[in-house]
């Protein structure tokens, strides 16, 4: 059983879907470090997303492009209403997180009906096609969906990263993260970069789930129990670490699968929930390496707040 | 204006008089009338799938009513809501059973079924189950009976006819980690053993998982014959298609989840040689069929969500008239307890849609099992097993 072929075909094919799950996850933990926010309407999101493109492609017959210009669309207006219309207004009621954290699940419940009266019960996809032909490269079978998945989920990473390091709003963002209140002592606007936040990860959602309906059928449920992954390695990766939201995503889909090689297939499923009970009880801040002063991190927190800082003085 | 009021009062009495002679006159034909029950989702999540069936049993009352009826008494249908839904359906059982004083009364969904035999076995009134395939169905009591297959039938089907008809030797199943999906592959694996095969892999992968890598690679080491897969309607497209990526190129078997016109469109040349199973004749076999899919077709402008389940409720009434009316030709009373024991001796009924039913005494029921095959990108009638 332990051949070359199957241990380097399940790493290929693990970490090629390991690509939307790693958007889903940067996307939970980005809202979760910046807003401090459960948001498990990302749900909501994810079904909004999907069910646009499946709309623009199968009812509308619109080509990929518009379908995806219309999916990410729909998708940024999700997410600037839940953000302004539902967030906003709690956060200036002063609601407790525990309030925050039930009405994002009904707004995902909520939506996941709505699309259930809309579009049935019946599991959809984007495209007519699920089946991607195969290359074989030495023997491993690569499909034609899975290096540009990998290919965007990388350049989406590197486009936040550059985002974060480069762009004033990016620096902002890191500011915000770090210390919300001190931040606007700044003068950093937090609810204009709150808004970005969930803008930047609706766009990540969005193109997880493009990515995910082009390969797999999707019910209104599906966004809920894709959610469950994400949150597992947003705790898993360290709760406030997007990166290691991102790399616990993709080990947690490499081990699942791989896995097989050593225990029964009925045991799979049930390692993510030994490993997300194994990080509550005795990692609850994350498996970590020792700790160390990051540079960047650092560089990138004195810039924000030198910015911010200007930007005070600027606007007095 | 006292002109109007005397007009007015006039008016009122000659309606009094009318809605009482109508009350008498209905109460009076009430007694010339065979009533049963329909307990289906009209709302909720499974509305979809429950609005058509009702229509497809509607019509089929409509249909008797309108060639004499129950020897020339009229056939009454009372539809109530159980939105698939457990505790709902024990409300709507309650209300059939105590206030519409059925003797019958038709439902589906297995977790309803379950949930209202008691009430059925308590009252002494007849619960049909039509459309649930949960194989506990067949335990459920005296006074619960099912029309349609239960789980097994279908399986042991197709692991008979894999291992016999197509002379395979080694198989292996790939299922999904639930309730349904090990009960089938406990079927399979018995049944397929006891035909003289081998399983040489039983995998399972979660059904919450997106890839299926490692199980189906793990069947590609056990090089086996052919390949049976009982997944849910929602993955099988995409299980199917990661076998045919990692070159497993054994023919697939799989059931009634799989046959559906969505998997061909989804899978292209990848579901050549898939086989499924259908529990009901399709339009290529039957003309009756046809015309009813043409009815849908022509009426509501689409065929029906689910067309098999709902051949299964459109031949309910027929059904439950033929107890009826042999009830009726015996000047028997029309009680829960007459009507078992009448479906019991009857036993076997011609059914326009789904053709013969014969009533197990295991409270089980025999149908033939249609096996269809992905052929030149179209579904196509492979062979009829226990016709």
């Amino acid at each position: 059983m332990l051949d070359t072929t199957i241990i380097l075909q399940i790493l290929w094919t693990s970490l090629a879907t390991s690509s939307y799950y790693v958007l889903f996850a940067v996307a939970f933990a980005l809202v979760l470090k910046v807003t401090r926010l459960f948001n498990f309407a990302q749900a909501a999101i994810m079904t909004v997303a999907f069910y646009t493109a499946f709309v623009a492609v199968q009812w509308l017959h619109w080509p990929a492009w518009a379908a995806f210009i219309a999916m990410m669309s729909t998708t940024l207006a999700a997410s600037y209403g839940l953000e302004r219309i539902g967030f906003e207004a709690l956060r200036k009621r002063g609601v407790s997180v525990m309030f925050v954290f039930v009405f994002t699940f009904m707004v995902s419940e909520f939506v996941a009906y709505l699309a259930m009266l809309i579009f049935g019960t019946w599991p959809q996809t984007i495209f007519p096609g699920i089946f991607w032909p195969v290359t074989l490269v030495g023997n491993i079978a690569i499909s034609a969906w899975d290096l540009p998945a990998i290919g965007v989920t990388v350049a989406s990473l590197g486009a936040l990263l550059a985002f974060t390091r480069f762009t004033r709003i990016g620096q902002f963002m890191v500011g915000v993260a770090d210390n919300p209140d001190l931040a606007e002592l700044y003068g950093i606007n937090k609810r204009q970069i709150f808004l970005v936040v969930m803008l930047i990860a609706g766009a990540f959602v969005g193109l997880g789930m493009f990515l995910y309906g082009m390969r797999a059928q999707v019910l209104p449920q599906t966004g809920l129990s894709l959610m469950i992954f994400a949150v597992a390695a947003t705790i898993i990766g360290g709760i406030g670490n997007i990166a290691g939201a991102a790399i616990a995503a993709i080990i947690l889909g490499v081990i699942q699968n791989a896995s097989i090689l050593v225990i029964s297939s009925e045991w799979q499923g049930f390692l993510l929930y030994i490993f997300l009970f194994l990080a509550i009880v005795f990692f609850p801040n994350g498996l970590r390496l020792p700790q160390r002063r990051s540079r960047f991190g650092t560089a990138t927190r004195e810039r924000a707040a030198e910015q911010g800082r200007s930007a005070a003085e600027s606007k007095a | 204006m006292s002109e109007f009021s005397r007009g007015t009062r006039r008016v009122a009495r000659g309606v009094a008089c009318i809605a009482a002679g109508l009350i008498l006159a209905s109460s009076a034909f009430a007694q010339d009338t065979f009533r049963f029950g329909l307990a289906m989702p009209l709302t909720g999540s499974q509305a979809l799938y429950g609005q058509d069936q009702v229509k497809a049993a509607e019509w089929a009352v409509a249909e008797i009513n309108k060639a004499g009826g129950v020897n020339g008494k009229k056939l009454e249908m009372i539809v109530l809501d159980t939105q698939a839904d457990p505790q709902l359906g024990i409300q709507t059982a309650n209300r059939l059973v105590s206030v519409e004083k059925v003797p019958a009364f038709v439902t589906a969904w297995s977790a309803v079924v379950k949930a209202v035999a008691p009430i059925a076995n308590d009252n002494r009134v007849v619960e049909l189950s039509v459309g649930a395939n949960s194989p506990d169905i067949a335990k459920l009591g005296d006074y619960v009976y099912t029309t349609f297959p239960l789980a097994d039938v279908d399986i042991a089907a197709v692991a008979k006819y894999a291992a016999t008809n197509m002379s395979k030797k080694k198989a292996a199943i790939v299922y999904i980690n639930n309730e349904t999906g090990s009960v089938a592959a406990e079927v399979y694996k018995k049944v397929f053993t006891a035909a003289g095969g081998q399983i040489v892999a039983n995998e399972t992968y979660d059904p919450k998982a997106t890839d299926f890598t490692g199980p189906l690679l793990k069947v590609r080491a056990a090089n086996p014959d052919i390949i049976h897969l009982q997944g849910l309607v929602s993955d099988t497209p995409q299980v199917i298609a990661q076998m045919r990526q990692l070159g497993l190129t054994q023919p697939i078997t799989s059931y009634s989840a799989a046959f559906n016109p969505k998997l061909i469109q989804q899978l292209g040349a990848a579901a050549e040689g898939v086989i499924a199973t259908s529990l009901a004749p399709g339009a290529e076999d039957s003309e009756k069929v046809k015309a009813y899919v043409a009815r849908w077709q022509k009426d509501v402008g689409r065929e029906p969500n689910g067309l098999p389940y709902t051949q299964y409720l459109y031949d309910a009434p027929y059904m439950v008239a033929a107890v009826f009316k042999s009830l009726d030709d015996k000047k028997l009373p029309i009680t829960g307890e007459s009507f078992r024991k009448e479906m019991l001796a009857m036993r076997t009924f011609d059914l326009p849609l789904t053709g013969k039913t014969a009533l197990g005494e295991d409270h089980t029921v025999v149908k033939a099992v249609y096996l269809m095959e992905v052929k030149d990108g179209k579904w196509t009638r492979k062979a009829v097993v226990g016709e």
